[in-house]
């Protein structure tokens, strides 16, 4: 697994054009105004203290209002309770508050904020509105682009609430957390663009950190993603998700990801 | 023989006038986009130029990021739409070039900063404005026309023009 970190960080310091469509940390920038992004996103989460896998669905909408401000909606399937089951929904909105651009270049920021449902158990003490926890997540998010690189940061605190109607959020975890990532991506192909019909190839490193404000527990994660862009309109990413460190208890904290997702552009014409 | 002096001379005010009214547009728009590299993203700026009902044609240069408009003739389009166009696609324009009718830049909305002294009836310009020039060049530009008060107070409706040929 380290050599596999180290091999795909050398390939992104390799000259190159870089990308910042990731696949689990959005980006300060937005989906261009007016138009609309569906996608669904699908996880393969191995159970450690269990036979089997954790399997989720999330479909998602994503839509540009102006060129600031971005709402995502989102609902969470997963076969947690044997058959597939919709548990729950998330609302997400992020807003550009700066931006500089240059040529081939830019550093911009966002604040972005998420609240999420679950009916689900609660049944780790890593806290995740993604498809687990109910509550809320707020932070911001910087990302710039140095001539061939893009690299992204965010910070985020994330409070997990009562799983409604039936589970309760446990008196004896932490319900707060802060949330880190840092992220690199980069164009891998075509070398030189000719079309917009070309197929864009794209290799990204995600890391994923949390810390349980309470207790100090906390986990790191390693996310290598390959991307696909047909058309410069269609996206397919997979990806792996590794723990690197953990010191929290996590029920399924490795697994593979899918996503194909689709843009519509310009909706009112 | 009066009859057809007058004739000519009204056909020659409409031919006049009809004339200036299809010279008020811009035929051409040469944008250069900034702070992207990935085909996607030159995509949705394709996409909202393409939902303009004036434009003819989009080509694109993807390692450049450059998009050639070519404009229906006749249309009443300024330089802010291609700007507007731009930055909803999440982007800023770093150049923008426009090829106009060499009278048109002589009047309002264009304000000339910088002549070349030459005067072909297709003329290109740059336009100089806050938005149509990356933020560092912009930094430059004020500094060379801080004398020019229509510069300085960043308008969006007049738009000051470098002749190029």
């Amino acid at each position: 697994m380290r050599k596999l970190v180290v091999l795909i960080t050398l390939l992104f310091f390799q000259k190159g054009i870089s990308q910042e469509l990731f696949l689990v940390t959005d980006p300060a920038s937005n989906v261009p105004a007016n138009s609309l992004s569906v996608n669904v996103l699908q996880l393969l989460f191995k159970e450690k203290f269990k036979a089997g896998y954790n399997y989720h669905v999330m479909p998602e909408a994503t839509y540009g209002l102006n060129k600031n401000l971005m709402f995502r909606i989102t609902a969470f399937v997963s076969n947690r309770n044997a058959s597939l089951v919709t548990e729950g929904g998330s609302f997400y909105t992020k807003y550009r508050f700066y931006t500089s651009d240059d040529l081939n270049s830019h550093f911009r920021l966002a604040a972005f904020g998420r609240y999420s449902f679950n009916n689900s158990d609660i049944h780790q003490e890593q806290i995740e509105i993604m498809g687990h926890n109910s509550g809320f997540e707020t932070g911001i998010v910087a990302t710039k682009l140095i001539k061939k690189l893009a690299i992204s940061t965010s910070i985020s605190f994330e409070k997990a609430i009562d799983n409604k109607p039936n589970y309760p959020f446990p008196d004896n975890l932490g319900d707060n957390a802060t949330n880190y990532t840092l992220s690199f991506g980069k164009l891998m192909y075509p070398k030189k663009y000719t079309s917009f019909k070309q197929t864009n190839i794209n290799l990204m490193l995600e890391f994923v950190g949390q810390t349980i404000n309470e207790n100090g527990k906390s986990y790191l994660d390693v996310l290598p993603v390959i991307q696909f862009i047909f058309n410069s309109q269609a996206r397919l990413d997979l990806g792996y998700r590794r723990e690197v460190f953990s010191s929290m208890f996590r029920t399924a904290p490795n697994g593979v990801y899918f996503n194909l997702y689709y843009t519509f552009f310009d909706l009112k014409s | 023989m009066k009859f057809f002096n007058i004739t000519y001379i009204v056909l020659g005010v409409i031919a006049i006038f009809s004339s200036n009214k299809v010279n008020a547009q811009i035929s051409k728009a040469e944008i250069r986009a900034t702070g992207l590299t990935c085909s996607m993203c030159s995509n949705a700026i394709n996409k909202q130029l393409k939902s303009l009902p004036e434009v003819v044609n989009v080509e694109t240069d993807l390692n450049t990021n450059t998009f050639v408009v070519s404009l229906a003739e006749g249309n009443a389009l300024t330089p802010l739409i291609f700007k507007q166009k731009v930055e909803k696609a999440g982007f800023f324009i770093g150049s923008l070039i426009v090829t106009v009718d060499s009278e048109t830049v002589m009047k309002n909305p264009y304000i000339i900063v910088k002549d070349s002294g030459n005067k072909p009836k297709q003329i290109q310009v740059q336009v100089l404005d806050k938005g149509f020039v990356t933020e560092k060049e912009f930094k430059k530009l004020v500094k060379s026309y801080k004398s020019v008060a229509t510069f300085i107070s960043n308008n969006e409706d007049d738009f000051h023009v470098k002749i190029l040929n």
